[in-house]
């Protein structure tokens, strides 16, 4: 079984449950009321985490191929990273 | 909207609630309440939305009053998601194409916020289910990046048009997906997986993994692979555009055409998908299309749903729940192209 695959299981994984636990701490506490402000950081930290957790994938990525010395496999990667790099431009720029 | 006051009241409501999230609070605390007026409001919405009259003012009676409908709505949004996202898993698709149509056309959120929701669970459903295969081999990682390079591009572009695209545009568009996807749906009822010789040498972008069913490997090779680039460019766009994964493009194009077995292509999509799905929430994030408070609702019940919905998968009788799903979808394609059209 190879390292790659691991290690974007374990970056997945850990995405995954972070983001869908804040996002359920900040929901509840935002229909029951208790402390609106805190509720809306961990929201909007839950979604941030969750529209990264993709992102920091690729990012795993990159850094194994670079190890393995696969050179094509890290051109194509940093060419995805652009591209999501090219969408946070357009998104406020 | 061009339905009436309902879904537009209800829309201003929810924008000022990015202000003050308190806004959510029950006042009177008759959450029962809140919940049956959601439920009747969303039925009268959906079927009779067609005549302005009757729609638009019990729409409007049952949406418009009170602060204690909210914990109602993220009810209503979580009892989509769990059902969208049961329902993907069951036929192999992100509960997207289910999830926006019931957004915009039952609630009246703009097709650009729904999208921008749904493209959220798009990405909760891909880490979570592509976390849970890491290691079985399923996924083949090297062709998912190479065809990454061609669904983000391609989402990078679908995110930027978003912007500029009218509403009746992209409802018209909703529909020909939907409509497509319904006889894609049909045409591969009887489908089953391609078994391929396991001697072959999978090559670069090949693979092979375990086959559970008949205990053996299964190696495949990636041919016309200009074609899946295409395919996911595609998918890419059509993704940030509507808010739906895209698998329901690149499965069938790889299954059929690449030489890729059904499960690894679906696999492999599912992992795709997260990145394809970044590169458009990102956008509507930026510009505030994207609002935590609705999308945290979505995004739990999508999880929750496609857990549930994994566990039953396997009893459901498939075939009738494509037939079901293609007929659906074709109502709301219908839908979509009426609402486009007034």
């Amino acid at each position: 079984m190879n390292r790659l695959e691991l290690a974007i299981g374990a970056v997945l994984r850990f995405g995954s449950v972070a983001s869908t636990s804040l996002l359920a701490i900040g929901l509840l506490m935002t229909l029951t009321g208790y402390r609106a402000g805190l509720a809306r950081m961990l929201l909007e930290a839950g979604l941030v985490i969750l529209i990264s957790t993709p992102a920091a994938r690729v990012v795993v990525s990159v850094i194994e191929y670079v190890r393995e010395r696969d050179w094509t496999f890290v051109a194509l990667t940093l060419v995805v990273l652009a591209a999501l790099a090219g969408s946070v431009a357009a998104a406020y720029l | 909207m061009a339905t009436g006051d309902s879904g537009g009241v209800l829309w201003e409501r929810l924008v000022s609630l990015r202000t003050s999230p308190a806004a959510l609070v029950p006042v009177s605390g008759c959450w029962v309440r809140a919940i049956t007026n959601h439920t009747v409001a969303v039925i009268a919405r959906t079927f009779f939305w067609g005549s302005e009259a009757s729609g638009g003012s019990i729409g409007a009676v049952a949406l418009n009053p009170l602060n204690n409908l909210d914990p109602g709505l993220a009810l209503v949004i979580f009892g989509a998601g769990v059902t969208a996202g049961a329902l993907g898993v069951a036929l192999g698709l992100g509960g997207g194409i289910f999830l926006v149509p019931f957004l915009t056309l039952a609630l009246g959120f703009p097709l650009k916020s729904a999208a921008a929701i749904s493209l959220s669970t798009v990405i909760a459903t891909s880490s979570a289910v592509s976390a849970r295969r890491a290691g079985n081999q399923l996924i083949n990682l090297r062709l998912g990046m190479v065809l990454e390079v061609a669904t983000t591009a391609g989402s990078l572009l679908g995110g930027i048009t978003a912007q500029f695209v009218a509403e009746t545009t992209l409802q018209r568009l909703f529909g020909i997906v939907a409509t497509i996807v319904a006889f894609v749906m049909i045409g591969r009822i009887n489908r089953r997986n391609v078994i391929v010789d396991p001697a072959a040498d999978p090559g670069r972008l090949g693979g092979r993994f375990h086959e559970g069913e008949s205990g053996g490997v299964v190696t495949y090779r990636i041919r016309r692979l200009p074609l899946a680039l295409a395919a996911s460019f595609i998918a890419g766009n059509v993704s940030s555009l509507l808010g739906i994964g895209g698998g329901i493009i690149k499965v069938p194009v790889l299954n059929a055409w690449c030489g890729m077995p059904l499960r690894a292509a679906a696999a492999t999509s599912a992992l795709m998908i997260g990145v394809t799905a970044t590169g458009g929430a990102v956008i509507y994030y930026g510009h505030g299309d994207l609002r935590p408070l609705l999308a945290a609702p979505a995004v739990l019940g999508v999880q929750l749903g496609s857990w549930g919905g994994s566990r039953f998968a396997e009893t459901a009788s498939v075939k009738w729940l494509k037939l079901l799903m293609a007929a659906l979808l074709m109502i709301v394609a219908v839908l979509m192209f009426v609402r486009s059209a007034r």
